[in-house]
């Protein structure tokens, strides 16, 4: 899918947001770069060798991101299925490498933690200050959501790359769940004129419901789908034809996914069952 | 429309989206959305969009971030709808 070509002119102007809320976040991104170097292996070190985890085709996942964020100015959201606590962490893994992400630090996303999971303590709260996280409290009181939300939409706004779980938590069935669509991802699309979604959908091949973490050892499966959402609604109910169709993108990733798989197992099937004749001829 | 006839109508709009039933029978105005009623913050949107085709209003996404009690909501509809 070709990307919609905005140059640096066509940037959307910047939502309202106070200086001092401006200053604070290009504070926070300039520190979390500064200490990038020692987080950031770190964090991998800890997917890589601490899990052993192994994603597959990352090479190819890199170059597609790389080539993605090379096309276009605009602003780019990335917008993922939700099963693990390490979800984010996984993709930006996946999607570069440290050194890559160190002379591209726009390109690693911003989260939105949900606070009591991710900063619920000093020591929580710095790391997830480092790691380009705004701390959000989901249900929490409209006007805070609001600010985070518009600090986030700012950062986009600036060239930076966020990342948001439309489903709004942890998918509870193991399945993408459209109808909890949170409209918040919505909102934030249709904020940002021109905004690309770069639909993420990550599953373990032993990843049979939600969790904490995927197993150690585990075989990641990604898969990537750029999408331009656009709706012919205004205001909340734009914001949630938007999250719907985000939503149903990843729903019919997810398809794809299992359809894959099953063709995959059937293969290996078909083959030791060969195997077996053979031997047994 | 006064109201409480405002607030009758924001009450049944609510009751399908509302897992405590207990404090739905006890609603107030001060009765708070997402923590006492337990609506689900995903299905928020919902109710205020059947707040708009209810009272034929236009709710502002910077409107519906005040709202977080039946009070918020009732007030936000009578300034519009009056």
């Amino acid at each position: 899918m070709g990307a919609i070509p905005l140059g640096i002119a066509a940037r959307p102007a910047s939502p309202e947001l106070s200086l001092g809320s401006k200053l604070a976040v290009l504070l926070q991104r300039e520190v979390s770069r500064l200490t990038a170097p020692i987080w950031m292996p770190s964090a991998v070190g800890v997917l890589w060798l601490g899990f052993d985890y192994e994603v597959v085709g990352m090479e190819r996942l890199r170059a597609r991101y790389r080539r993605i964020r090379s096309q276009s100015d605009a602003p780019l959201l990335i917008c993922a299925n939700h099963l693990t606590m390490i979800d984010s962490a996984i993709i930006a893994w996946a999607l570069g490498s440290p050194g890559w992400y160190l002379f591209n630090y726009s390109a690693i996303a911003w989260n939105l933690p949900e606070r009591r999971n991710f900063a619920y303590s000093p020591a929580s709260d710095v790391l997830s200050y480092l790691m380009k996280c705004l701390p959000v409290t989901r249900g929490g009181e409209r006007a805070a959501v609001a600010d985070v939300l518009n600090r986030f939409v700012y950062l986009l706004s600036q060239g930076e790359v966020g990342m948001i779980f439309p489903e709004g938590g942890r998918s509870r069935s193991g399945r993408v769940e459209i109808e909890t669509a949170a409209p918040g991802v919505g909102r934030v699309v249709t904020a940002l004129p021109g905004c690309r979604v770069l639909c993420v959908y990550l599953r373990g091949e032993r990843q049979e419901t939600f969790g904490s973490v995927p197993a150690r050892g585990e075989r990641l499966h990604l898969r990537l789908a750029l999408m331009h959402p656009r709706s012919r609604y205004f205001g909340l109910r734009g914001s949630r034809d938007v999250a719907q169709q985000i939503v149903a993108k990843l729903a019919e990733m997810e398809r794809k996914h299992f359809d894959a798989r099953k063709r995959r197992r059937g293969s290996r099937r078909s083959r030791s069952g060969a195997r077996r004749d053979a031997s047994a001829v | 429309m006064s109201e409480r006839e405002v607030m009758d109508k924001v009450v049944g709009i609510l009751k399908p989206y509302v897992k405590n039933e207990v404090a739905l029978a006890a609603v107030s105005p001060e009765t708070n959305i997402l923590d006492d009623l337990e609506v689900n913050s995903a299905r928020l949107v919902d109710v205020i969009l059947a707040f708009e085709d209810t009272f034929g209003i236009q709710v502002a996404d910077e409107d519906a971030d005040t709202v977080n009690t039946v009070g918020d909501a009732v007030k936000l509809i009578c300034s519009k709808v009056h």
